[in-house]
């Protein structure tokens, strides 16, 4: 009976558009399978001195089933190290299309050693291709590559650039500088030659922030979006849309309303002195925004009146650039059906479930 | 617009111009250390107030001028309102706890000396050390009694955020001397704003006020349970902008719905911590130009119940606020204008 039924969805699928489409998938490669796909003076390098960073759940421990949904463990490995019960929790549960994966062990890869750090992404992307992506065609690859290290990360967008359903590169939130940074661009220049936007993912390692440390996973949750809201100021300002004007960059996992607060705050600070110092920026930092940022929608706000999120939407003018995305297997996951407000058009809705992301990655049918 | 009552405005700039009036105030060490080591105020605060960004009329080359008796104040300023003075001298870069401390203390006692007993209708801010929390306590011991002084002074560019366990002594002195807990914009600029390090531009560096780092007070002070064990202490953000408040709440309420268990002390929903505890000054606006999307700000959040009228003299900031406050009718308009500052202030 279960047979039937995934022919008659794959019969289905192959005749309808795309109808769902998810934008944040963590696959997790277990420590294990990483190191036995380094090569032997890097396997020795880990095993006697072990990494130089520490892991975002060592800074900000998180008190809800260690971060995680509570069904999600398989019986060997971490949650999201499972294919088969990927499929079985989330493709094959809500029906996708297509899921975008986000391994997040390479957020804490750049700040390794160069040589290190290219072969630890090396390891992850060969094993996106190998364990995921070739297994099933519903699943879509991000290339990680050593960020701290334009010169190799350009490499290895190259290596990467053009294997079949890989369609982003992936980078942490957080760097060591501000993306903006010209240092970066080589690395931003090189995923836009080969037609790959770029995905900022929430984490990374972070400097002392301007307040200081916060002590709760509470506060840093609840600050993402402020950590994203200041990388994008750091690229617009820096007018690398104007040196690379076909740049596209994702926002994952850090809401979306904020960016309207964000735009007003810009514009007003540009008009009032900004055009004497931003030079590079030939028009108000808000129209860059609205041409070259995507954001995916976990965790979305939830204001207590949905129709505020509507507004907060229009207010911002992208609805055509938000897509949507479950955050599986993390414990605030959010399902295809239960997530976007009521107060948005059945019109707008089909755009952020499928038609945005299928532009965004120029998805086949 | 004309107003019934006379205007509160909440932040008003004033410093001595120069260090050589604070000296006096201070220890003799003090002056040797300046005099030593070379050490003047910088007239842009240490780049935050840059030639021609903020001054009106903005002619390229002046410097930001701040007014340093209340003759120049009311020149500048008019003669018509209430003003609650904020010398941010004090906001240092050094890593000297000590100095910091002296100074602070050097600002309080020109402040009180030459404007708050000098005319009535001046309040100030008592400026607070950053790195020492048991000197920031003597010096509200010292002259938080004074009835010139309404609120304590701390910038939001800092080492540890305003919620965290260290503060709290400050936060119960503060609430015992009847003192409102003022965050003003910048501070220790020589740590950087961001996450990933420092800006490249000052329009990057002034948006992080409003866009960072004052929400990462706003979520700390309500996460470690602030306003659960100093339940009279109130908070005014000062030139941090406002806009951006019902964003963050809509985040801060959901997550809280997620992880509460981590921080059992927070019994009630963030917002109603913020609503209930924090205001907001009205310069810098950061408001939308769209005149139909700034028409829902009101709906968005209470400003009749939770905006101050600032000036934020001499500096200027953006197209201001006056077209939100004419969406306001009579009765909002007056409290964003004196209203809710009074009853803040207590004036």
């Amino acid at each position: 009976m279960a047979d039937v039924q995934v022919t008659e969805r794959e019969l289905s699928r192959a005749e309808r558009t795309i109808r769902l489409v998810d934008g944040d998938v963590h696959s997790t490669l277990m420590p294990a399978s990483l190191h036995a796909r380094l090569p032997r003076r890097w396997q020795r390098h880990l095993e006697q001195l072990g990494p130089r960073v520490a892991g975002a759940y060592a800074m900000f421990p998180r008190m809800r089933n260690g971060g995680f949904r509570i069904d999600a463990r398989p019986e060997k490995g971490f949650p999201g190290s499972d294919l088969g019960l990927v499929q079985a929790q989330l493709l094959d549960e809500y029906d996708m299309d297509y899921a975008v994966l986000t391994p997040m062990q390479p957020q804490n890869f750049g700040g390794e050693a160069p040589e290190l750090a290219a072969e630890l992404c090396r390891a992850t992307n060969d094993w996106t291709r190998e364990e995921w992506v070739e297994q099933d065609a519903r699943l879509l690859g991000s290339i990680c590559p050593p960020h701290e290290h334009p010169d190799l990360a350009v490499k290895e967008i190259e290596r990467i650039a053009g294997t079949e359903r890989f369609v982003q590169v992936l980078l942490p939130a957080t760097l060591e500088q501000g993306l903006g940074n010209r240092r970066y661009w080589p690395m931003l220049r090189a995923a836009t030659e080969a037609g790959l936007p770029i995905a900022l993912h929430t984490g990374g390692n972070e400097m002392h922030r301007g307040a200081g440390w916060p002590s709760y996973y509470l506060e840093m949750h609840v600050w993402n979006g402020n950590t994203m809201a200041m990388q994008l100021l750091s690229m617009i300002c820096s007018g690398v849309f104007e040196e690379i004007p076909d740049l596209q960059v994702v926002s994952i996992e850090c809401g979306i309303a904020w960016a309207a607060s964000l735009s007003w705050a810009m514009d007003d600070a540009w008009r009032t002195f900004g055009e004497v110092e931003t030079t590079r920026l030939r028009r108000p930092p808000s129209e860059y925004l609205r041409e070259h940022f995507w954001f995916t929608t976990q965790p979305i706000e939830e204001p207590d009146e949905p129709e505020h999120l509507a507004f907060a939407f229009d207010a911002l003018g992208m609805t055509d650039r938000i897509l949507f995305s479950t955050d599986y297997p993390h414990w605030d996951f959010d399902a295809p059906g239960q997530t976007l407000p009521r107060s948005l058009s059945k019109e707008v809705k089909q755009k952020i479930l499928a038609g945005n992301a299928t532009r965004l990655y120029g998805l086949p049918r | 617009m004309t107003v019934a009552t006379r205007v509160v405005d909440v932040d008003v700039h004033v410093g001595p111009g120069s260090i050589q009036p604070l000296l006096e105030y201070m220890e003799p060490y003090w002056a040797d250390y300046v005099a030593n080591a070379e050490l003047f105020l910088s007239p842009t605060m240490n780049g935050l107030y840059p030639p021609a960004a903020f001054v009106p009329g903005g002619e390229e080359g002046t410097i930001t001028s701040v007014p340093t008796t209340p003759e120049e104040l009311r020149e500048g300023l008019g003669d018509d309102r209430v003003a609650v003075l904020n010398c941010i001298v004090p906001f240092d870069t050094s890593h000297n706890p000590y100095y910091e401390a002296a100074l602070c203390s050097g600002v309080n006692d020109w402040l009180r000396a030459h404007f708050l007993e000098r005319d009535e209708r001046l309040r100030g801010s008592l400026a607070l050390p950053t790195l020492d929390p048991d000197a920031a306590v003597q010096e509200i011991e010292r002259l938080g009694s004074h009835p010139g002084f309404v609120q304590v002074l701390l910038p939001i560019r800092t080492e540890v955020p305003y919620g965290n366990k260290r503060w709290h002594r400050v936060h119960d002195a503060a609430a015992q001397h009847g003192l409102v807990l003022g965050l003003h914009a910048w501070g220790r600029v020589a740590n950087a704003p961001t996450a990933s390090g420092f800006t490249h531009s000052y329009l990057e560096d002034y948006a992080s006020n409003s866009q960072i780092v004052a929400q990462a007070h706003v979520t700390s002070l309500v996460s470690e349970g602030v306003f659960e064990r100093t339940p009279d202490l109130k908070v005014a953000l000062l030139e941090c902008g406002f806009a951006w408040l019902p964003f963050l709440l809509w985040r801060f309420d959901k997550d809280w719905k997620g992880v509460w268990r981590e921080v059992p002390w927070v019994k009630e929903r963030p917002s109603a911590y913020v609503l209930r505890s924090f205001r907001f000054s009205t310069a810098p606006a950061q408001l939308p130009a769209d005149p139909a999307v700034l028409a829902r700000i009101p709906d968005l959040m209470p400003v009749t119940e939770l905006l101050m009228y600032a000036s934020d003299h001499p500096h200027r900031h953006g197209a201001g606020v006056d077209a939100l406050l004419d969406l306001l009718d009579q009765d909002g308009r007056e409290a964003v204008l004196s209203g809710n500052a009074a009853s803040l202030y207590g004036l």
